[in-house]
């Protein structure tokens, strides 16, 4: 009996352990709800350290083309990213009209945006690590375009 | 009180004027070392729009020299000759600079105002326009730091601007409403303080 619960305890343990590792980068969240009247309402919390391994699993022709699509912006990414990341909680962007309110900003160490709109409600909030690693993986994707002779 | 005591006195006051003029120059400097924030604000009431940007100034300080595309290329852009027409700007700044504050630009007619000058330090300009026929005149106001302005043309040759040494100086201004646009229904506002909301 004592045995069985020393095992309980010894996979409860890692359990939890291994959810705080899952979530220690973060979640990304996306929040979904249609204001149609089949009203439908998508909510996926995923942590952020799967990204990289859904990264590994996407084709990797695709992600080799978008590595040489990204490769001139990337300096210019790496850079906000940083810089991003050292910057207190603000809004960085917000556009407001009649019947749409789009907000994007920085909140406790994630990008988030919000738009409310005649059809749906967005969120979507991703840990600016995780962007990182994504991009940084992007990059590695394709091989460095060879130096002219 | 003895002259002993007097003279201990004396040092301590001495003391504490120095401590408190450290401390003033430390919140001086801690101050000017705060991050700077620039504010884009287009409100337009016609169409019941808004739109706010706020961008830290460190950001775009980073971020700049690293873009290259078009004529972008390390903070610097790079303007057509065609563009400058032979006009030697940096002399008509040199010019500007070394005068003293004054309006060197008036033109006034039936519709408009246009003033150019030089206040404080700043280049000021201010155009009022009722040409539209609108109730309400379009004013357009600007304001930008010399030491900015010398920044923006700090490179060596006459076709180049600095925009990230422009951002950099811009950053160690003070704080400034750069822009103003106002007519009946919009209005645009882009201005540098040190809080990170545009409320």
């Amino acid at each position: 009996m004592i045995l069985l619960g020393k095992i309980a305890l010894g996979v409860a343990a890692t359990a939890v352990a291994g959810v705080g590792l899952l979530c220690s980068e973060g979640m990304i969240v996306v929040n979904v709800v249609e204001k149609q009247p089949e009203h439908h309402h998508i909510y996926v919390p995923a942590p952020a350290m799967l990204l990289p391994i859904a990264m590994h699993l996407a084709p990797k022709g695709e992600l080799a083309q978008a590595s040489q699509e990204i490769r001139p912006y990337l300096p210019a990414i790496r850079a906000a990213m940083d810089q991003l990341r050292d910057c207190e909680d603000m809004t960085l962007a917000e556009v407001r009209g009649r019947e749409e309110h789009v907000l994007v900003a920085k909140r406790g160490g994630s990008i988030v945006v919000d738009a409310d709109t005649e059809d749906a409600t967005v969120h979507v909030s991703t840990p600016i690590r995780a962007v990182s690693s994504a991009i940084e993986q992007l990059a590695a994707a394709a091989p460095p375009p060879e130096s002219a002779p | 009180m003895s002259p002993k005591t007097k003279i201990m006195l004396k040092n301590l006051q001495a003391v504490a004027a120095v401590c408190l003029l450290l401390a003033s120059i430390a919140t001086v400097a801690a101050a000017g070392s705060a991050e700077k924030y620039l504010h884009v604000k287009v409100d337009d009431q016609q169409n019941g729009e808004s739109v706010n940007v706020n961008l830290p100034l460190s950001l775009a300080e980073k971020v700049l020299p690293t873009v290259s595309k078009g004529n972008l290329h390390a903070g610097v852009v790079t303007i057509s000759d065609a563009d400058i027409d032979g006009v030697d700007i940096k002399a008509i700044l040199d010019a500007v600079r070394s005068a003293a504050d004054n309006e060197f630009v008036t033109v006034k007619d039936k519709d408009s105002d246009v003033r150019v000058a030089k206040s404080n330090g700043n280049l000021v300009i201010h155009v009022r326009d009722t040409s539209s026929g609108k109730e309400k005149a379009q004013k357009v106001d600007v304001t930008v730091p010399l030491k900015v302005v010398d920044a923006l043309f700090s490179t060596a040759k006459k076709n180049e601007l600095n925009v990230a040494a422009a951002i950099r100086a811009l950053g160690e201004a003070g704080e400034t409403i750069l822009v103003s646009v106002e007519d009946a229904s919009q209005h645009v506002r882009i201005w540098v303080d040190s809080r990170s909301t545009s409320e």
